[in-house]
């Protein structure tokens, strides 16, 4: 019986299926064989500025809901969004998603760990109950993205109808996703979750569109400084 | 010789580019921003095209988008209309429906036979003999259609977008571009849209002679495009309205879906032709036309030209006509009486003479049909609406100008649901009750005087304004009061010369003519939308542009009833012909991948779509059959062991105090009693007893249950789970793990010893016995373990993180490498449990199957207080089974014609059930299955027969299930 | 395309939604006659007027009930079921 460091064990991005094909350079990210970069740095941000699509289904996520869950996140220094449907960051470095009234979907951006300190957590508490996540995770930027998201989802995602602290679900390309709207770094992005198995299909679909529309696909690496 | 004319202001040609293209054979020049007509028509060709019944000579009649008996082929493009279609260089245009040349039409004998074809008549002539049908059938579709569909032609998707905006405003002439810019001052998002590749509407071609319009356009565009807030959309039409104000506008570079918090309609209306004999023939056009022709394209509609109108409009087209050097011959007018209208005024000065209370009879047709040489005037009497023949008299002309009066372009309106009513005064169709939020402008709501319109366009705005919650003053304008007879009146109440020789055209795309409705009627079709049917009125590729309304007229005057009791046809989405390519957008077909489904690929998997899932089906080795795959795996489970990737199940946990009150309310059987580290079989059904699914319950914690279920009904047993939690309110909390958890089941005579390897967990069967769960570690990774007696009775479910499962799949392929592990698919685990003898729930039940039904009483509680489909079982049991699923296996060493799925099982002429599952399985050597039978014939050993698809009856004798023994210890 | 208004999520297109079916109090089966019992599992009203349906907004998995009148297809309130008027929608506010 071999008992192996669940560190070593080899994982891979749920979407790496569609990005075997591009010639990208992978590297271990959180233990996440992840697609770093598709291109040299200058065509990468060319993409970027255009529209670039990232892979950071990486990052670390915990998800936990039920009636109890923002007092038990709260008890752990967990600082949520006081509204259904918005989010917030805590920490400095973790985005707290509310989804609906009493979900959470936490995700650490590349610096926290607060994701990998509440899964330390294993008691079980009534009325919260740990969500596994398992999220194709992507981050959208550039100055066409709403004209990609425009053919992606029916809904007005621009500026003066997605406010700054909303999560909205919805559905990307046909499937569920939560979508947000960031600034990072001083610049607009969109970020998007759906559900991991989904993640190939809906990377193709967004790579083909930002392709026709002079982005492309944009690694991790670009974000990760 | 050249019809172009000197640059006109405003005009969309660039004389600076010229190009030069290909009609017919003969080569042409033109100038950039030229229509494929307009081009053609500078250059004198005036026979563009051939009608679609009679392949008469055709010219321009509209250059609105309706000339439909203009439709031109490109290389692989067909129907291209040419009145609108920009003509490119090198274009290569033939006319479509031709039979040699749109010159000399082969098949324009079919007009000198047309008393022979009168409408309907291949409705009836054709029916008998029936053995005949065939062939008239072929002669039929050989005439019948426009250009020649393509076969090889490329797989072109256009984008579909969503946008949204506070106002869309359909139609960019005055009335659109006012509203649009008054909705804009007050800071509304505006979207305009328009068929034109410019804005302007009328603007851009009606002048009257003079160039206060073109200035008047000038000045509202400096307006408009000062406004940041207006997206114009030009070259794209408003196709339909679709409910809560959705308009996809449509443009060449695909659909765009807007969603508008509040539509103005200010679309314009349709110039109607005056119908008499040969107003057909080229050189004979609708006044707008002519206009366009001059204004837009810079070229001159004839040199000796008459016009014939029925209201004041022919009088400024006459005006526009001598402003681009046409002589006026004459202008005749329908009505009698001195006008006094402004341009009746200047023409009368410019020593233009004005046939009023005449009409024109006829034209007359050059020698070969292709032209005009003149016209025959006779006097019209405007009660019984009759020439009145007596003193004709003849006028030289090579073309004719028509103006009778309009027809607003309501089809929206009309989608949208608006109630539309004859006004006896402007003589047309106007909006009296429009649904919530839409407002209508212009000459769509009838008004006609350009002032008039200004106002009404800002009057609609202020009304979307106060729609939305905004101040604006009320404005009124009114619609002229008066009789259809005044002078003022925009449209004719009847304009029709009615001829002895027929040939006076109401509907260009069909060759539809007056007796033809006259017939219709007579033969019963005398209700509008009959009508239509029967004499294809509007039915052509123009949906009636030009001539549904002189059909209703005509219906009226036949019925003799008013026009409001006739009513209209009903408009629909899509408002005009759109490409496939825009309908079918990019296609999105979303699927979902496990993350082994790399591994799949490259080891030669066959895949299948369950649901949102692609599957591995199975893994063909060596040139093998999907018949020979199937067995060689399903011959590895049997002697040694298969893995195979489970990971679309259904995973559902269902936590909290209530879990197992939950589980006895949703499923049949009891949970209650169920110990911790056991698992349970599910079966949900309907409240009509019915059976929707089944899975297994594994209880992980006193309040924690975790459920794995099918892959296809995954998602809708979880969403039912949800709404009976909304209706039940228990203290529990439901958790969708099926994306997150992966899982793999390991099956056959060595799957312990081969998972022994990875988990320090004991495996014997005395302490992990069948139906129990287990939480360890598996190849270092955190894994439920569930003994699962599916496919195979020593089988183990691992239940692990997505991310986790090619790990743990390598990890067991590398262990069982000396045990002969190989992974089997999902067809194959489809015969592996049929050998087990289970039944799948969608495969071997159906939408009426119920428990009783396939044996399953052992799985249900009778005697909880509550389950879903519980009252229905209990009704059900009282009474008599009309059907019953058994396991059956065909003779031993049967060669015949296999059955297949869904075969009836027959007793003589009866049908007693069908076969759900059969498959051959080389492990028994024995064709095995499950089948619907009667009641009365389900003792092992009773035998039945199916009746296969080509009526061969093979007897099938019922078995009993497991098909397979019991492994040793299990 | 219409649009529906979620109690949890606004107003979204009808194509984020999947109808469950007309809301109905059933008999108490307990007491309920056989009879009785499959005519409220066998038969449906098809009279046009103000029904309660169940809606499912998909992307969220949230069940609300709205008010609708079959006829002229207008949705009156959309509301949680149990939730009484505090998660209601009404089409005004839906509006907006």
């Amino acid at each position: 019986m071999q008992v192996s460091n669940m560190k070593t064990i080899s994982q891979t991005s749920p979407v790496a299926h569609a990005q075997l094909k591009s010639n990208a350079k992978w590297a271990l990210v959180n233990g996440i064989n992840t697609a770093v970069e598709f291109g040299s740095a200058e065509v990468e941000q060319a993409r970027k500025k255009i529209l670039g699509v990232t892979d950071v289904s990486c990052l670390s996520r915990y998800g936990v809901k039920g009636a109890q869950a923002a007092k038990w996140l709260a008890e752990r220094q967990v600082t949520t969004p006081a509204n259904p449907n918005s989010w917030s960051v805590s920490d400095q470095n973790t985005l707290v998603l509310r989804l609906g009234g009493s979900e959470f979907v936490l995700e650490d951006q590349f610096a926290g760990s607060t994701c990998a300190r509440l899964a330390s957590d294993t008691n079980r508490v009534p009325n919260v109950y740990k969500v596994p996540r398992a999220d194709a995770a992507f981050i959208l930027s550039g100055s066409e993205v709403l004209n990609m998201l425009s053919e992606l989802c029916s809904l007005d995602l621009r500026e003066k109808s997605l406010g700054a602290e909303e999560v909205i679900m919805t559905q990307i390309a046909g499937i569920s996703a939560i979508v947000l709207r960031q600034d990072l770094n001083g610049e607009q992005v969109y970020r998007i979750w759906c559900d991991g198995t989904y993640g190939p299909y809906l990377w193709d679909v967004m790579v083909e569109i930002a392709v026709e529309l002079g982005g492309g696909a944009v690694g991790l690496a670009c974000y990760q400084s | 010789m050249t019809l172009r004319t000197s640059k006109q202001v405003g005009e969309w040609i660039n004389r600076n580019k010229k190009i030069s293209f290909k009609f017919e054979g003969e080569q042409f020049t033109a100038f950039e921003g030229d229509t494929i007509s307009s081009a053609l028509w500078a250059a004198d060709q005036k026979v563009l095209g051939r009608s679609f019944k009679y392949h008469r000579p055709r010219g321009v009649l509209s250059l609105a988008n309706h000339d439909v008996n203009v439709l031109m082929t490109d290389g692989i493009d067909t129907n291209i209309r040419a009145d609108v279609v920009e003509v490119k260089d090198g274009m290569v245009l033939t006319a479509v429906n031709t039979t040699g040349g749109v010159k000399k039409d082969k098949s324009s004998y079919i007009d000198s036979i047309s008393p022979l074809l009168p409408v309907g008549f291949y409705y009836k002539a054709f029916h008998t003999p029936r053995r005949f049908f065939p062939f008239w059938e072929k002669v039929i579709r050989n005439a019948a259609g426009l250009g020649i569909v393509n076969f090889d032609y490329p797989r072109i998707l256009k984008r579909k977008q969503h946008s949204h905006c506070d106002v869309l405003v359909i139609g960019a002439g005055p009335t659109g571009l006012t509203a649009a810019y008054e909705a804009a001052q007050a800071g509304l998002e505006v979207t305009l849209v328009d068929e034109n590749r410019q804005v302007g509407g009328s603007l851009t071609y009606d002048r009257g002679g003079e160039t206060a319009a073109s200035k008047q356009l000038n000045d509202l565009l400096i307006k408009v495009a000062n406004q940041s807030n207006i997206k114009m959309l030009t070259g794209t039409y408003a196709a339909g309205y679709y409910p809560d104000h959705l308009i996809p506008v449509v443009s060449e570079g695909g659909i765009n879906k807007v969603r508008a918090k509040t539509v103005i309609v200010a679309s314009g209306a349709f110039e109607q032709p005056p119908v008499f004999r040969y107003n057909d023939l080229p050189g004979v056009m609708l006044g707008s036309a002519a206009q366009r022709l001059i204004y837009r394209y810079g070229v001159k509609p004839f040199n000796n030209g008459i016009v014939v109108t029925a209201n004041d409009y022919g009088y400024r087209v006459a005006l526009d006509l001598l402003e681009a050097g046409t002589k006026v011959v004459a202008v005749v007018d329908l009505r009698k009486g001195t006008n006094t209208c402004g341009a009746a005024i200047t023409l009368a000065k410019r020593g233009i003479k004005i046939y009023a209370g005449y009409c024109v009879y006829e034209a007359l047709a050059s020698s070969d049909k292709s032209s005009v040489r003149g016209a025959v005037l006779c006097e019209y009497d405007n009660i019984a609406n009759v020439a009145l023949t007596k003193n004709k008299l003849t006028l030289e002309c090579d073309g004719i100008a028509m103006s009778a009066g309009w027809a607003p372009a309501g089809a929206l309106l009309y989608q949208a649901g608006t109630g539309m009513q004859f006004d006896n005064s402007v003589q047309q169709f106007v909006p009296s009750r429009l649904p919530a939020g839409i407002f209508a402008a212009g000459k769509v709501n009838g008004i006609f005087d350009l002032e008039q319109r200004l106002q009404d366009g800002k009057r609609a705005a202020n009304e979307a304004l106060r729609y939305l919650g905004l101040e604006a003053p009320q404005i009124t304008v009114a619609r002229p009061v008066g009789q259809p007879s005044d002078l003022s009146c925009p449209s004719h109440p009847y304009p029709m010369v009615p001829h002895d020789k027929g040939k006076n055209f109401v509907d260009f795309d069909e060759d539809i003519q007056i007796k033809d409705f006259v017939n219709a009627a007579k033969e019963g079709f005398d209700n509008i939308e009959l009508m239509k049917r029967f004499t294809t009125v509007g039915m052509g590729p123009s949906q009636g542009k030009h001539s549904n309304m002189n059909a209703i007229r005509i219906l009226a005057r036949i019925r003799d009833l008013p026009v409001e009791k006739i009513g209209t046809t009903t408009s629909r989405p899509f408002f005009h012909p759109t490409p496939i390519g825009h309908l079918g957008g990019r296609g999105f077909h979303a699927h979902r991948l496990t993350s082994l489904h790399d591994w799949h690929q490259a080891n030669g998997a066959v895949f299948t779509d369950i649901g949102a899932w692609k599957r591995a089906a199975y893994y063909p080795t060596n040139g093998q059959t999907k018949e020979q795959a199937i067995q060689t795996e399903a011959m590895a489970v049997r002697t040694a062991a298969g893995i195979i990737d489970g990971s679309s199940f259904g995973k559902i946990e269902v936590h909290g105090p209530d879990a197992a009150e939950f589980l006895e309310r949703f499923f049949t059987g009891s949970y209650k009693t169920q110990k911790v580290g056991r698992c349970r079989y599910v079966m949900l059904l309907d409240d009509s007893g019915v059976i929707a699914d089944d899975g297994i319950a594994s209880r992980l914690a006193d309040d924690l249950f975790y459920l794995s279920i099918g892959t296809s009904n995954a998602a809708a047993v979880y969403r039912e789970m949800q709404r009976s939690q909304q209706m039940w309110q228990l203290d529990i909390g439901l958790v969708n793990v099926t994306g997150a958890f992966g899982a793999i089941n390991i099956a056959g005579p060595v799957a312990r010893t081969i998972l022994s390897a990875l988990t320090d967990l004991d495996l014997s069967y005395e302490s992990f016995p069948i139906s129990s769960v287990r939480e360890s570690h598996v190849a270092g990774v955190e894994a439920r373990l569930i003994r699962v007696a599916f496919v195979s009775d020593v089988g183990y479910e691992l239940h692990i993180p997505m991310a986790h499962v090619p790990h743990v799949w390598n990890a067991l392929l590398e262990a069982g490498k000396q045990h002969g592990l190989r992974p089997f698919g999902s067809d194959t685990q489809r015969l592996l449990r049929l050998e087990m003898g289970h039944p799948m729930p969608g495969v071997d039940t159906d939408g009426l199957t119920n428990p009783f039904e396939i044996g399953a009483d052992w799985a249900i509680e009778m005697n909880k207080p509550y389950f879903i489909g519980q009252r229905s079982l209990q009704i059900l049991a009282k009474r008599p089974l009309r059907k019953q699923l058994v396991p059956f296996v065909l003779a031993e060493n049967f060669k015949g014609e296999m059955p297949m799925d869904c075969n009836l099982v027959v007793d003589g002429r009866a049908i007693l059930g069908r076969v759900t599952s059969i498959a051959y399985s080389k492990f028994i050597n024995r064709c095995i299955g499950f089948a619907y039978v009667s009641p009365a014939k389900t003792a092992v050993g009773s035998t039945f027969e199916i009746r296969t698809d080509s009526g061969t009856l093979v007897k099938a004798t019922v078995a009993a299930a497991p098909f397979i023994q019991n492994q040793k210890g299990a | 395309m219409k649009l529906l208004t979620c109690p949890m999520n606004g107003t979204r297109p009808l194509s984020e939604f999947i109808f469950g079916g007309e809301y109905r109090e059933g008999p108490d089966q307990n007491t309920c006659t056989d009879a009785e019992w499959a005519a409220f599992v066998h038969n449906r009203s098809g009279a046009p007027g103000d029904k309660k349906e169940w809606w499912y907004h998909s992307p969220s998995g949230t069940w609300f009930i709205a008010e609708r009148n079959t006829l002229t297809d207008k949705v009156s309130r959309t509301y949680l079921l149990g939730a009484n008027n505090n998660n209601s929608n009404t089409a005004q506010e839906a509006s907006k």
